[in-house]
Parts: C-alpha cells; structure tokens; sequence
C-alpha cells in the first residue's frame, strides 16, 4: 500500500496543484517533492536490510482477462533508485519553483507524471506494468520539451520520441511474447509477474531475439551509441530543470531494465550477446568522452559524458560478475545525483555569462564566487571518478568485474577514466578559471541557486565518506542478477579469495 | 593513548584544518588562517611524535598495526576497510611529510601574506597535507588509490592556485591528467592484486603474496608494472615528468612542499610499500631501476640549461626521485628511504630560499635576469649554499651519506647494478654542476638592477605585473605577486623555518651514518625484515671508494660551475656553441613534450573533432537518424494522401467495400 | 407474400440513398439520401422479423429509428450553424480535414 502511495504522490499533487491555480500550484509541487521524498527516505530506512528480499510487496490482479497485475514492491535492486528518484524529483521541484514558468499548472502535472511513471517503472514487478510505466515516462517530457523547451524544441522532441518508441515497441511486443511462451509453457492462464517468467526453458533463438528487442529499448533509453541521436537536440532544448530530472533518473530505468528484465529472464542470450554489449559499453565510452572533451556545450559536456557513463554501467552490468553488477547500481545512484547538481550548475554558470551556455562565453568566474568553485569542483571531481568519491567505488567495482570476465574490455575501458579527467577539468576551468575575457557576472551563489544544488552535493560527499549502506543492500540481489547469465556465459560470478586461489 | 588513535589523529588534524579554513574563508582575517593551519599540521606532526614512542615502546615483532574505522565498501568480491596501517615505513613517511609541512606553513604564513588568496590557500595546503598522510598510512590498496588520487587533485588545485594565468591552468590540468593516468595504473595494478590474492588489505595481500605467485609469475609482473605507473607518474619519471616542470607555476611554497618533498616521492614510498610483491616481480622491479636512471641522467642533463630558477630545482627533483625510485626498485629501501628524507629538507631548502629570491626578483624566475645577490640577500645564500652542498653530495651535508649510502647498496648487488652505480656517479657530477650554475648565476656576478635597489634598502616592486611564463599581464586579484613581496630577510617567520631546513639539511645523515648510527635501518627494520635484500652486509672498502669518489665528483662539479660561470664567464656561450647538437637536445628537453602530443594529445584531439564534425553528422544523424525518419515520414505521406477530405469519397470508400464483404460472403456461400 | 418483394423494394431504396450520398454535394440532401439508406434497411429488418415471426428485427427497427433521429438532430444542428457562418453547404468545400 505505501508504495501505491509513494507510486501516485507526485502525480497526485501535480495534479492536486493544476486543480487548485496558479497561486496553491507551487506549494502543492514542493510539498509532493519533498513529500516523495519523505516516504522513500522513510520506506528505505524501514526496509529490513537483514532480512532483505521483497518487502512493502503489493500484488493484485489489475486486469484480469489479460493476466496484468498491480505488483510493486522494494528490494535491495531498487531501493537506491527508488530514493534516488525520489531525491532527484524534490531538487527538480524545489529548482523549478524558485523560478517562473509560463503554464505553471500544466508543468508541474507533467513534472509529477514523470516522476510517478519513473517511480512505477523502478517498482513494477509484472512485466507489462513495467513496460507501461517505460512508457508512460515519455509523455510529460514529449510536452514538457515540445512546449517549454527552447530552439528546435518541438524537431527535438519528435525526433526523442520517435527514437524511443521505436525502442519500446519492440520491447511491448517482446514482453507479449515473453507472457504467451510462459503461459504456453506453464500451460495456464497468461500472467506477466516477472517472478513467473524467471527459468524459462526458452529456446536460445527465441531468447535471442526477445532479449534484442529489450535491449534495443534500453539502449536508446539510456542512451548507448550509436542510438544516441536524440540526445543531442532534446537535451539543447529541454529547460534545465526537466533535463536534470531527465537525465538523473530515465536513463538508469533502461540502464536497472537489463539488471532486472534482460539478464534474469533470458540469460543464454544475455550471455551469447556479452560481448556485442560490451562493445556498445566500451564504444559508448571512448566515443562519449571523445564528443565531451570537444563540444564547447556546457550543457552537452554533461549530455556526453552520461553517455561514457552509462557506457561504465552498461559495461558493469555485462561483465555479468557480481561486483560489476553492484558497481553499475552504485554508479547509476551516483550519476544520477552529480548530473542533478552539474545540470543545476550549467543553469548557474548560463545565468553568470549573460545567458549563454558556450564554454567560451565564459571563463574567470571563480573569482566572486567561491562557493559556487567549490561546488562545481566536487561535482566534477565526482563525475570524472576520482579517488575518494562513491563514483570511484562504483567504476572500481565495474572496472574489477569487467577485468574479471573479459579482461581487454576493462584495459580499454580505462581511456575512458582518463579522458573523462580531460574533459570535466576542461569545461571547469574554461568556465571557473582563466582571465576574465568575456565581461563575466562574478557573482556567488544565491540562496535560491543553493538551494537544489547544496543537497546534491551533500550526498555526493555523504556517500564518498561511505558508499557501503548502498553496496550492502544490493549485493544480494545484484548477485543474483547475473547468476543465471554468467553461468551460462560459463564466467565465475563472485571472484573471492577462495575461488581466485582454487583457480591458479 | 594508543597507537592507532595517534594514526587517525594525524590525519584527522589537517582534514580539520582544511575544513575550517574553508567554511571560514569569509571570517577569517589578517594572519588567522595561516595559524589555524600551521598548527593544524605541526599538531598532525606532533600526534606522528605520538605515534613514534607509542610504536618504539611495542616488541620489534608487533610493530605493525592496522585498525579500521567503518567498512567502507564490501561486495561479493571485495571487502575494504576504511583501514590504517601504522608501522614504521608509514610513520617515517608521517614524520617527514608532516614535519616539513610544518614548516612549510610556516613560511608561508609570511611569504603568502599579501596574496588575495591567503586564506584559500591554507585551505589547500591542509587539505593536500591531509591527502598526503591518507596516501602513507592506507591500509588498503582502495584507500592507497583514494591517497593517490587526493594528492593528484591537491597538487592540481595548488599548481592552478594562481587561475587566472592561462599558463597555470593549463599547468594544472596538465599534472591532473598525468596524474590520473597514474591512478589508473594504481586501480588496474589493485585489480590485478586483487584477483590473485583475493585481498585488499595490504598486510594480507603481503602475507598471501609468496604462496601466490612464483618469481616472476606473469600476473604479479603485470600487476607491479602497472603499479609503477602509477609510481612514475606521481614521481615525475621518464616519461611520465612532463608535468613537474610546469607545475612550477605554483606558489613556490607549493613547489616546495609538493612537487619537492613530499607528493613526487610517493612513488618512492609505493615501490617501498609494496616491496614483497615488487621483490616477486623481478622484472617489474628492474624496469623500475632502469626507468629511475634514466630519469636522473635526462633530467640532470636538462638541469644543466633550463634558465628558469624554480625549474632548475624542479629538474633536479626529478633526478633525485630517480635515484630513489632506482634505490627502491633494486631493494635498497633503507637508502633510497633516507635519500627520500634528506631530499625532502635540502630541496624544500632550495626552494624556499629560491622563493625568496623570486620575491627579490619581483616574481621574475629567469636566471638570465639575476645576479649578485650574495651580499644583500646574506639569508637566503647561505641556505642556497647548504641545500647546494647538500645536493651536491659534499661531506659532511646530508645528501652526501644518502646519496652513497644508495650508490652502495647498488654497488654491493653487483651484477648489472653496476651500471646504475655507474650512472649514478655521472649523475651526481652534473648535479654539482647545475645547483652551482644557478647559485653563481643568481648571487654571484654583476648585481642586478633589483639587487642594487636591496643594497638601497628598498624591495624592488614591479611597475606592473607580468606572468613570468608568458608575458601575459597579471590579474594581480588572483596572482603573484599581490600587493606586496616578501624576502626571508625580513619575514621571520621564512627565515625560521629555511633556518630549521638548513640545521637539518646540514646533520640529517647522522641518523644513518654508516657503521656508526643505522638508525633508520634498524627503525624500518620491522617493515623490511622479510626483504631477502634488507640488511644484506655491506663492502666496507667499496664503501670508503664510493664516499670518496662522490666526494671528489661533487667537489670538482662545482669547480667546474664556477670555472664556467664566475671565473671565464664567456664559457657557458663556447661551451654551446661547440655541443650545438646536445644543447639543443636538452634545452628541448628531450622533446618529451612535443613526442607526447604528436602521438596522444594531437591524435585524441583528432579524433574527437572527427566524431564530432564528421560521424555525428554523417553516421549518427545520417544514416541512422535520418534513416529511419524518412522512412517514417513517406509512410505516413502514402497513408495521408488517402485522407482526402472529401466525404463523398469515404462514403463511396464504404460502399465499395460493404460490397466487396457481400461479394465475398457470397462466394463463399 | 414472398420476402423477396420487401427486399428488392429494399434494396431499391438503399441503391437510390447511397447514390444519392454520391453523387449530391448539399450536406441536406445527403442528410436525406442517408435517411433513405436507414429505412431500406429498417424495411428489410421488419420484413426478415415478419419472416420468422420473431421480434427481434423490429426492435432493431425502433433503435434504427432512434439513432437516425439524433444523427438528424446533430446533423442539421451542424448545418444549421455552417449555414450561420455564411459558409456554403457543401459537402466537398468542407474539406478541412485533408491529411
């Protein structure tokens, strides 16, 4: 029940905000933020690490004839994304509130929608409500580009949506065939609970080509090149504020979809395609980096480098060895709340240099505004992995498990760390350092500039002094993950001491 | 208390220290932030005081001790400990970085005093001190990398303290970007660690080496050399080093502490750290011996014709590491220790006394400007004079004792060895050779105009200010040299501490005078007792041979420095003009820097403008992009053309079809 | 009486409403031809529940009836208000809604 709750609190007072006009709309949003992210906060620290497994489960039938049913629930899989969501939701509000918007009404029902379909993506345990929600997600940021976007907003946002439901197409026909050769199998009533599909005797060409399907749908999601031809375009024209949301949260549904879908349920393909998605990983990284440390783009530096990021996850999760696994989830927790605060700070940095997001409209504003340096160094200190930060935990672990399974991956993987060094100390100091060419505003933060992006950096500290309470809760499940596909990709899982000695 | 608590309170206090001064920086004014932070060290230092009795008071076989605060990461595969290790190679490493820190600080109290960055700079300063000890006393290969990396992003931000210089930012990222090369090594050469032994804990992973791998066991070569990236790229070598040089362009303090004494000899401490595996990995080891002469000969041969004052020293810092690096790679940890602390006091020395020369100098660094500044600077030169003689390797000054006592060790391994004792003795004749051309060229000869208005009792100020490394002019908000300069003799504050330093640089060999004290050997012994080369009896008559010839080579470098540069002043001039070849190989640098970007830098460049110009447009929006949009596109343009308008023709469109349904129904009755 | 006489009669009507429905442009008259679609079908729908002396077919009728009243209702309700905006009732002027 709470997490039907926490599922519609978003679009509830989203809604609940239209309803009441112009003046209650903000109050409303805020108050659903923070409000979401009290009960995530509340039920993450409810869940009983010890005992661990599905818990504040809900399962009912919702449609009968067609077997879905309303199934959520938290394990040790979501948890973090689930605050993390939530977390990222309530900055997105709080920094949207601080400033004006033209409809408030109908921005903040969409902000909610995407929040809620984001939530219900993360806590779906039925293969169609899933899907539904992978969905769903689309639409309010179809509006929220298309009609609050800035440029060729409307060419972005078609092209975005055209891009991804290209990619879930796919995935719905896949997840119908999945429940029919269940059904078929099991020789009872259809039903989609993705507990049901797991240890499907699937033939390996039937495995096969429903896993591309998914994972076509989550490479564009997250976005993997070469399916990266949206991003460009919806991440210009997208206001600051729903491209933190946007690019903190959606794209680790994809990334969390092949933890929780692709590799459980049709582990001989995810094992006969390690290695075509580690090269879509590794690719995704050298090329990300490449575009970051060229692009004068505050903003797409950002865009690019989620690419070469989510290259890292991508990567950590097709190691299919536990510490890759649990290394991705912490890394998509990671990413997603540093890419709230650069998102924020790009937003900061634009306001300082008369609007404009080029690099080389900037350049010298550190000198007024200390905090504002500092703020913007851990940020990007903690995207380019340094030592000390949870993002360097994470690429650790992703960088060990892919070392462990294919090990030339890793090797080349790791140009990605160096040039990632490249182009986050480039953008910070043609922007913070330098002489002051351009006639910058050296103005620090303000209060209300603060006030999203402080938390932020908060936790981004919080969990460089200790990224174990995220590893603790996910190393089970995470495991258990990639179990039945690293057995048939015949790679050990868990490299221990023990297994590590026995094999020399 | 215990010994561990005084380890988590060395690193505790500069952590402290940096945090304060940040949250503080609007507060605190005039001189406050300098104190919070130098006795936020020197109270680091005295908890490493601490530690030292609390160590020396337990038996000789328990004197390595690990304690864990929390765990800080534990996976499937994985178990780190946000963990300490105490013991006497780390608690040297606390005792000397701190100490110099320390005092460090304290110079900087006076020398930074006008700068508009003051409080900031403490703040960095503290927080890099509080990397450093993190690096030494991690007892995990994670927390190692977490060191590692904090030192890298300290030294990036100290070097572009000065940001508004193009060229320290550049300087900047061009350290961190090696630097991070270094610490991929370092994570890489872990994972390999990792995978053999299964461990993070270095104790463990030490105790489970032997059993593990054989000598020279492929997997534990790899993991070593990787390892030694790392070590090279921290320690500046060959071909790693391109970034000390510009790193110069930090506030010389900076230079003093970071890129002399402490942060580039961490390599030295990894090779040293990690002994038991790099004495596995034999090769590795020798590479690392090879790479550490190499590096001293280029970069003494370098030394010889740089013209900038702090890159003389930092050249000569770069060559100093290498005969450490070669010391440790080749087991002589004992020396290559004892080097490692004598070089910390002689070249912080230098460079402090350098700074205040520079302060003299307005901010100008060129030797080529420079000269006849003995007597008015009296301070200064007889601290250039002892951390000269010290680098020289003149009896009886410190360097002397560590710099043969790592020749001997060379020496009495024989074999190829000889080699490196060879290239070490060359080396320490050029060095002789560049510490005294720069000391002639500044203090000695016609006094400059700066000089002469010292002799006049006025500190020469600079009408305006310019970068030295550009030209550029200075925003002097955020720039050396502020509002005002600052020369050791008139800050107390510089002249304590350089005074210390030199005491220092004069008698640190007694602490390992050979046959007479051992300290320090018998001190380190707990770390390096299972070390197959520690302790191994030395050959006392190669022993007097070496000290003599260092002796004599060092004694002849500086006359011949002063033949060149006081006694026939035209010298220099001939001397390039008859080696035009090799001087401009070495003024060049090696073209290290010109090789490095024509193979990595140039090509990575290229090819992210190809992505961006050229596979973005063609591939990605393109085919791909454009592809599938078009096909979209004429298909719904064929389904539009149907939607006429005219509802004549859908109802005709109806009845045609109801007809055709009849018909077939027909049919098939 | 044989069935096959209510249904030609049927069928002629349908022919004559649907080419009425193709062939005229006034949105009236096409109003009109579709009513005699409706009741050649209504006609037939009698005749076939006369037939098999069973009710159905004449309920059918009624709903018929019932629903081409209120087609007739919107219908000339639209028309009425083209016609108000002084636009000609045409069918094929009316062609906003090409693709």
């Amino acid at each position: 029940m709470e997490l039907t709750l926490l599922l519609f609190l978003p679009l509830a007072t989203g809604l609940l905000g239209a309803v009441l006009g112009n003046r209650l709309v903000k109050p409303a949003a805020v108050l659903g933020g923070l409000g979401t992210l009290g009960v995530a906060v509340g039920l993450a620290l409810n869940y009983d690490t010890a005992l661990g497994g599905s818990q504040f489960t809900v399962d009912k039938l919702w449609v009968k004839p067609l077997g879905i049913h309303w199934a959520l629930t938290i394990d040790g899989l979501n948890l973090a994304l689930v605050v993390l969501t939530a977390f990222v939701y309530a900055s997105v509000v709080v920094a949207c509130a601080v400033r004006e918007q033209e409809n408030p009404r109908l921005f903040y029902f969409h902000l909610g929608l995407g929040a809620s379909a984001v939530l219900g993506a993360f806590l779906a345990q039925d293969l169609i409500l899933f899907v539904l929600f992978f969905d769903l997600m689309l639409v309010p940021f179809y509006f929220l580009v298309g009609q609050w976007g800035t440029g060729e907003r409307v060419a972005a946002t078609t092209k975005m949506v055209i891009y991804t439901l290209a990619g879930s197409l796919l995935m719905l026909a896949a997840a119908v065939a999945t429940g029919a050769l269940a059904a078929s199998h099991h020789g009872r009533h259809i039903d989609f609970l993705i507990s049901n599909l797991q240890r499907l005797p699937l033939g390996k060409g039937t495995q096969q080509w429903i896993f591309l399907c998914f994972a076509a749908a989550f490479l564009v999601k997250m976005p993997a090149v070469p399916l990266h031809g949206w991003l460009k375009d919806a991440y210009k024209s997208m206001p600051l504020p729903v491209l933190a949301l946007f690019s903190g949260v959606l794209s680790k549904v994809a990334a969390y979809g092949f933890l929780k879908l692709a590799l459980p349920l049709f582990p001989d393909a995810a094992a006969s395609f390690q290695d075509l998605l580690l090269a879509i990983g590794v690719i995704s990284i050298l090329y990300g980096s490449a575009l970051a440390f060229t692009t004068n783009d505050a903003r797409l530096v950002v865009g690019y480098s989620s690419i070469a990021q989510l290259g890292f996850i991508l990567i950590g999760i097709f190691s299919l060895t536990s510490d890759g696994a649990q290394g991705a989830l912490l890394q998509m927790v990671n990413h997603g709340v540093v890419t709230v605060a650069l998102v924020m700070i790009v937003g900061v940095l634009a306001s300082r240099a008369k609007g404009s997001e080029d690099l080389g409209s900037m350049g010298g504003i550190a000198m007024g505004a200390p905090v504002l340096a500092v703020v913007f160094l851990i940020a990007a200190f903690a995207n380019l992995a340094m030592p000390a930060s949870a993002n360097f935990i994470g690429e650790f672990l992703i960088l060990k498990g892919v070392f462990d399974s294919v090990t030339v991956v890793a090797v080349i993987a790791c140009l990605g760390v160096a040039m990632a060094a490249v182009y986050m100390l480039r953008a910070y100091i043609r922007a913070m350092h330098g002489p002051d060419t351009n006639g910058v505003e050296q103005r620090d933060l303000s209060f209300r500039e603060a006030l999203p992006i402080l938390p932020a950096i908060a936790l981004i500290l919080a969990l460089a002094v200790s990224p174990q309470p995220l590893l603790k809760r996910s190393e089970g499940p995470a495991t258990a993950a990639v179990i039945p596909a690293a057995k048939a990709a015949n790679i050990d899982p868990i490299q221990t001491a023990t297994t590590a000695q026995a094999k020399r | 208390m215990s010994l561990t608590t005084y380890g988590w309170l060395v690193i505790a206090f500069p952590l402290a220290g940096s945090i304060i001064l940040g949250l503080g920086h609007k507060v605190l004014k005039g001189k406050t932030a300098g104190a919070i932070g130098s006795s936020a060290i020197l109270l680091s230092f005295l908890s490493g005081l601490g530690a030292l009795r609390s160590l020396q008071s337990r038996p000789e076989g328990s004197r390595q001790v690990v304690s864990s605060l929390w765990t800080y990461a534990h996976t499937g595969g994985l178990d780190v400990q946000f963990s300490i290790l105490v013991d006497p190679l780390s608690l040297l490493m606390v005792l000397v970085v701190a100490g110099v820190s320390t005092l460090i600080h304290l110079y900087s109290v006076a020398y930074m005093a006008s700068d508009e960055g003051y409080v900031r700079f403490f703040a960095y300063l503290n927080f890099f001190v509080f990397s450093m000890l993190m690096l030494v006393l991690a007892g995990n290969l994670i927390l190692l990398a977490v060191g590692w990396g904090l030192v890298g992003a300290a030294s990036y931000l100290l070097i572009s303290f000065w940001y508004r210089r193009n060229t320290a930012t550049k300087a900047g990222i061009k350290a961190f970007v090696i630097n991070v090369v270094g610490d991929v090594g370092i994570v890489l050469g872990a994972i390999v660690i990792i995978q053999g032994t299964g461990a993070v804990d270095l104790l463990t992973v030490f105790a489970k080496a032997p059993h593990v791998w054989h000598t020279n066991d492929p997997q534990i070569v790899v993991g070593c050399l990787l390892l030694m990236v790392g070590a090279f790229a921290k320690s500046a070598q060959v071909p790693f080093h391109t970034w000390l040089p510009d790193a110069m362009e930090g506030p010389t303090p900076v230079s003093a502490l970071i890129h002399a004494a402490t942060m580039v000899t961490a390599g030295v401490y990894l090779i040293a750290r990690m002994h038991p595996l790099f004495q596995i990995a034999t090769t590795a080891s020798d590479v690392g011996a090879i790479g550490g002469a190499v590096t001293l000969l280029v970069a003494a041969t370098i030394g010889l014709v740089v013209t900038d004052l702090k890159r003389v020293i930092a050249y000569s810092t770069m060559s100093q590491i290498g005969y450490m690096i070669m010391a440790v790679s080749a087991g002589v940890y004992g020396a290559g220790l004892f080097h490692l602390m004598t070089h910390a006091f002689f070249k912080a020395l230098l460079f402090m006394a350098a700074g205040s020369v520079i302060g003299a100098m307005a901010g100008e660094q060129n030797l080529d400007r420079m000269g006849g500044f003995r007597k008015v600077m009296p301070i200064t030169y007889g601290c250039f004079i002892v951390g000269g003689l010290a680098l020289s390797g003149i009896p009886p000054f410190s360097g002397f004792f560590s710099k043969d006592d790592i020749l001997l060790g060379l020496g009495t391994q024989g074999g190829w060895y000889w080699a490196l004792y060879v290239a070490g003795y060359v080396g320490a004749l050029m060095t002789a050779i560049y510490t005294f051309r720069m000391i002639f060229r500044a203090f000695h000869g016609e006094p400059c105009e700066e000089a002469k208005s010292l002799a006049d009792g006025r500190l020469f100020h600079a009408a305006e200010h310019r970068n030295p490394g550009d030209g550029t002019l200075e925003d002097t908000g955020v720039g050396y040299p502020g509002a005002k300069h600052h020369i050791a003799e008139r800050s107390p504050s510089m002249s304590i501490s350089m005074g210390v330093l030199a005491i220092l640089a004069t008698i640190g060999g007694v602490i390992q005078l050979p046959k007479v004290t051992n300290t320090l050997d018998h001190f380190l012994d707990p770390t390096f007792r299972d070390s197959p080369k520690f302790g191994i009896p030395i050959d006392y008559n190669l022993m007097a041979i070496g000290m003599v010839i260092g002796a004599v080579l060092g004694l002849l470098g500086i006359y011949m420095a002063w033949v060149i540069w006081v006694k026939k002043p035209g010298t220099s001039a001939r001397i390039q003009a008859r080696f035009a070849l090799p001087y401009k190989l070495f003024s060049n640098k090696w073209y290290f820097d010109e090789i490095i970007a024509f193979l990595i830098v140039r090509p990575f460049a290229a090819t992210g403008r190809f992505f961006q110009r050229t596979v973005e447009r063609v591939v990605v929006d393109g085919a791909i992009t454009a592809g599938p949009v078009s096909i979209a596109r004429a298909s719904s343009a064929a389904v539009r053309s149907w939607q006429s308008g005219m509802l004549r023709a859908y109802a005709a469109a109806v009845i045609v079809g109801a007809a055709l349904v009849v018909l077939y129904l027909m049919l098939q009755a | 009486m044989n069935i096959g006489w209510y249904l030609a009669v049927s069928t002629i009507i349908f022919a004559i409403g649907a080419a009425g429905v193709l062939t005229k442009r006034n949105a009236l008259v096409i109003l009109l031809c579709l009513e005699l679609m409706l009741n050649a079908g209504n006609l037939a729908l009698v005749a076939f529940s006369r037939m098999w002396g069973n009710g159905d077919g004449q309920i059918f009728a009624i709903i018929v009836m019932v629903v081409a009243a209120c087609e007739v209702t919107v219908g000339l309700g639209l028309i009425v208000a083209i016609h108000r905006r002084g636009l000609a009732v045409d069918a094929d002027e009316l062609s906003e809604l090409r693709g």
